[in-house]
């Protein structure tokens, strides 16, 4: 019983969008598609039925697409609804809608928004009415659920709201598609992260054990081989100068596309280093491996917040206030080196 | 294709809810009504009178809500969640034609009660007044489907409302104009020659014909409106 999609692929014209590629969603799975806005807009509307695949097809529970697409229930980024209906209205309306049979009640704490219930949809602020589709969303109960963007502009009590509906998704054994262009969202959200755009697919990260493990392994011999003097700038390329950091500058390191990129007050340029080259470096520094392609200045962290059990984030105190991930063995890590 | 009346109520309530708190939109019931109020102040009117108000309630009501209805929806963005939906095509523009249905006749009613209009067959009239608010229905429809949002609905409903309304001196002028004479055939006109033969005391078998030109009317809208919305919907 999955989503697949079977050597899709997409060009307009001559203009490739995304070469053929395979990707399965199981259930009881959150799998994220990391692309750039058309790219997320095409397979929107390939979902939707709008426009066809260039080759290859979309599958689900095996059969054709036609015969099973009630199956999916999608979020969109811009999803109408009916303003000046209120919130319990508009909930009951999708449940007769969809002759739903979970509960108008628990949905509503679900999204938290049953202190609201009376409120006209149109008196919402945006995080709100996000959160009002996806109550509307629960209320559909597919069996695949297609969030596009979802947690965009979302402030952090939403987001954590989502996530914690997400978790309960997958232990409901649903199979979730997660369509952005944030990779901190994605990497939040998703167990299978993949990069989509006209190379093709690429996975990026996966929380297996036995990577985080062989990660532990690498830093232990980092650690050993530590030398006392060391050059202590980092270098990077900007156009046709070399400009030399001082590692306290540096907010975090963020590494893309086999690429590192350093992130200064909210600019970021690229060094020629890797990211266990950089954090064999910078250990001394105070800072911290925080995800596989993360590296945080410690100093630079305001909060930690953890969304569920086993999906966490760090907050800097950078002027965008930046987010970025914290995987969950790292976490353990992270508890150790604050005496926790 | 099984219609789920559940479903359909469903959009019934949501669209009453939703149409009862639209000002914009939900005031226009009032213009017929009011109408009604003053024109049964001065006392007694000729059938033409009370048809002008019936004719404009008719085309306020059944045309400019059902065409505002369909074009917020395509303008909310609230469309495509409801055609991803179980819901049918049939049973979402049936709710939204029969929340229009009931809002027209009661409109219509009231607006009569006011006049002091009492036909000599209330029979024919309401049959008449049924097919003459499906066809209404079917042109707002219609419309509704070119419209992109309530402002565009209710520029184009106006024409539509001149022609409607104040279509009833059409008669006046027909000697004058023989041109005029296609006007005849129009729904609204052939309402009120209705109910002139109704008021000279005529039964079904003396208004067959008026009868059967507002049906043909609400046949050809209602093939129009589905081959409109086949072009227009399914891209």
């Amino acid at each position: 019983m999955t989503l697949q999609f079977i050597n899709a692929e997409k060009r307009i014209h001559d203009f490739m969008i995304f070469p053929s590629f395979n990707l399965t969603v199981s259930f009881g799975k959150a799998v994220a598609i990391y692309s750039s806005v058309n790219v997320r807009e095409q397979l929107m509307e390939v979902l939707l039925e709008k426009i066809r695949l260039s080759a290859g097809e979309v599958q689900i529970a095996g059969d054709s697409y036609n015969k099973s697409k009630q199956l999916l229930g999608f979020l969109f980024l811009n999803q109408g609804l009916y303003e000046r209906l209120s919130i319990e209205e508009m909930i009951r309306f999708t449940k007769q809608l969809y002759t739903s049979k979970i509960s108008i009640e628990d949905t509503m704490h679900a999204v938290q928004l049953h202190s609201k219930r009376k409120v006209k949809i149109k008196e919402l602020s945006y995080s709100e009415r996000r959160r009002m589709q996806l109550a509307c969303l629960l209320m559909q109960n597919p069996s695949y659920y297609i969030f596009e963007e979802a947690d965009q502009n979302m402030d952090l009590e939403s987001k954590r709201i989502f996530l914690t509906i997400l978790q309960g998704l997958k232990e409901q054994g649903k199979g979730v598609l997660i369509l952005t262009g944030n990779m901190e969202s994605a990497v939040t959200a998703a167990d299978e992260v993949y990069r989509l755009d006209d190379n093709g697919l690429h996975s990026i990260q996966t929380r297996d054990a036995v990577e985080d493990q062989s990660a532990a392994e690498e830093s232990s011999i980092s650690a050993e081989s530590v030398q006392p003097v060391r050059f202590e700038k980092i270098p990077s390329k900007v156009n046709d100068k070399i400009v030399l950091f001082d590692p306290p500058e540096i907010d975090y390191i963020e590494s893309n596309e086999g690429q590192s990129f350093l992130h200064i007050k909210g600019e970021s340029f690229s060094t020629n280093f890797t990211l266990n080259e950089l954090e064999d470096r910078l250990l001394p520094f105070g800072f911290f491996r925080c995800h596989r392609s993360y590296i945080v200045n410690l100093q630079k962290v305001r909060e930690v917040i953890t969304w569920t059990r086993n999906s966490y984030s760090l907050v800097l105190d950078d002027m965008e206030k930046s987010t970025i991930p914290l995987s969950k063995t790292k976490m353990i890590e992270l508890k150790e080196m604050l005496g926790l | 294709m099984m219609i789920s009346l559940k479903r359909m109520n469903a959009i019934l309530v949501k669209d009453f809810k939703d149409f009862s708190r639209n000002l914009a939109v939900s005031t226009v019931l009032i213009l017929p009504i009011g109408l009604g109020i003053m024109y049964g102040q001065t006392g007694p009117n000729s059938i033409e009178a009370n048809f002008l108000l019936i004719n404009l309630a008719f085309v306020m009501v059944a045309t400019f809500v059902q065409c505002c209805l369909i074009a917020e929806e395509k303008e909310k963005n609230t469309l495509r969640g409801l055609m991803l939906s179980p819901a049918s095509t049939a049973e979402i523009i049936g709710g939204k034609c029969l929340l229009t249905f009931i809002l027209t006749m009661l409109t219509v009613i009231i607006t009569i009660f006011f006049t002091d209009y009492r036909p000599a067959n209330l029979g024919v009239i309401a049959v008449a007044f049924i097919l003459s608010a499906l066809f209404y229905i079917a042109f707002g429809t219609l419309l509704g489907l070119f419209s992109k949002s309530v402002l565009e609905a209710s520029v184009i409903v106006m024409p539509v409302v001149t022609v409607f309304s104040l279509g009833s001196f059409l008669p006046a002028i027909v000697d004058q104009y023989p041109i005029a004479k296609i006007g005849m055939y129009l729904p609204n006109i052939q309402l009120i020659e209705l109910a002139v033969k109704v008021e000279a005391g005529g039964g079904f078998s003396n208004v067959l014909t008026e009868l059967l030109i507002i049906f043909a009317w609400v046949v050809v809208l209602f093939l129009l409106t589905r081959v409109i919305y086949r072009k227009k919907m399914v891209d």
